[in-house]
């Protein structure tokens, strides 16, 4: 079921392809879709309560962007109109869990977030991200793996610059202290 | 360890590989590129705010003029101004808060809470600056009346105000339905003013100012049920 990718960078032609789209040329939705869902995925996987569902979610995601797609405006940006439908399909996608399993009780354990390998290999994003807040985790991850700017991700989350920068700030702040945590656990073993 | 430094190792990391599930990115791409149409791109905001106060006038005019346009004649031009000013500019941000609504990501200018809040506080201060008639005669009556003639033309506004944001890819409903509640209910006040012959400041500043809440109220309730009965529909979908 799984394929590894590389890594998908933001390009300028989101836009070309999403315009493309929306006149009908399956080419261009294609390319995008193949483009896109990487990243999309990936910022399912890195929240909790969409974890287990990454691959549903990411489907629906695209049903509802094709339904919106003619709400696209040429000329603006693609990533933070993607994003901010994903995020919606993410929270009713957990309203939906919720009533589906109203009478289970979930207990969602988190997993200890680990060190980062030894130098040489990239270290595992979502184990990094474990012990932030689902908010910051998902400005983390706009912000660094699909490269928004801060005025990106503020339209993409509904708020402003500001909350995305404090959230942004909590979140280094606290992955700093993790960091150096796991730093100094690795200098005590080796002495 | 500096900002910088993790800074380094988040690239390092979201750079890395991901895993992808090919299997729901296939499922995807059969179901929308077979039957991929053109689309016409939703006209600007602008255009649309545009649309939406021109319902807001027309409404407010037709209403007054089946109903008799007896409030316009028994002001005075001072009156008339403050009144219609407010309520252009007030019918303005709300079309605008509703038009952003359609369109994902759009930046917000105003949150329709702030909108209403805002509104309905300008016509409390605007009828008290302007009306020093304080008599309680009739109140509730008459306010009775006027509340609910409002309403009508708010009921009518808002039916034609969803024609126009269900073009629109709303993704919060309840916001959506405050902001266009909030203009119905502007056009409820605008017919009531060019209508209503009432001029006590009590019967103005309570029964008239509160189309606004009520209609906004009415709004944001039809949009929590759309929202709602969309996430029970998926959720049974999702059980089948």
């Amino acid at each position: 079921m799984g394929e590894r990718l590389p890594p998908m960078q933001p390009d300028d032609d989101l836009e070309e392809l999403m315009v493309g789209y929306q006149q009908g040329n399956s080419e261009a939705a294609a390319a995008l879709i193949e483009r896109v869902s990487p990243m999309l995925h990936r910022y399912f996987m890195v929240q909790v309560v969409s974890r287990r569902f990454a691959g549903d979610l990411l489907q629906e995601t695209w049903l509802r962007i094709h339904e919106g797609r003619n709400t696209y405006r040429p000329g603006e940006p693609v990533l933070p109109w993607l994003y901010a439908i994903a995020r919606h399909v993410r929270v009713d996608g957990y309203r939906k869990v919720q009533r589906v399993e109203s009478r289970e009780r979930q207990v969602e354990t988190l997993p200890e977030a680990g060190p980062p390998p030894p130098d040489g290999r990239a270290p595992d994003l979502q184990a990094m991200l474990e012990n932030l807040p689902e908010s910051q985790r998902e400005v983390i991850v706009m912000l660094k793996v699909s490269g928004m700017s801060l005025e990106e991700v503020a339209r993409a989350t509904s708020s402003s610059v500001g909350s995305v920068k404090q959230k942004a700030h909590r979140a280094y702040e606290k992955l700093r202290g993790l960091l150096e945590g796991f730093t100094r656990t690795g200098q005590g073993r080796a002495t | 360890m500096m900002d910088g430094d993790v800074d380094d190792i988040l690239k390092r990391a979201a750079s890395a590989p991901h895993e992808v599930d090919r299997e729901a990115i296939k499922r995807a791409s059969d179901l929308i590129l077979p039957a991929l149409k053109p689309v016409r791109p939703l006209p600007s905001t602008g255009v649309v705010a545009l649309t939406l106060q021109v319902i807001f006038v027309v409404v407010a005019i037709l209403g007054a003029t089946a109903l008799g346009n007896n409030g316009i004649r028994v002001l005075n031009k001072l009156q008339a101004l403050l009144i219609f000013a407010a309520l252009g500019v007030s019918a303005r941000l709300a079309s605008v808060a509703a038009a952003s609504e359609m369109v994902p990501a759009h930046p917000k200018r105003i949150a329709p809470p702030v909108l209403l809040a805002g509104a309905t506080g300008l016509f409390v201060l605007v009828f008290g600056v302007l009306f020093y008639d304080y008599r309680l005669d009739r109140f509730v009556r008459e306010g009775l009346s006027c509340v609910g003639a409002g309403l009508v033309y708010a009921g009518m506004a808002g039916l034609l105000i969803w024609l126009v944001l269900r073009r629109g890819y709303i993704l919060d409903p309840a916001a959506a339905g405050l902001a266009a509640g909030t203009l119905a209910g502007l056009t409820g006040l605008g017919m009531l003013e060019l209508h209503c012959p009432i001029l006590k400041s009590l019967h103005l500043m309570v029964w008239h100012t509160a189309v606004i809440p009520l209609s906004a109220l009415g709004g944001y309730l039809a949009g929590r049920m759309v929202h709602d009965l969309g996430i029970k529909r998926k959720a049974a979908e999702f059980m089948q």
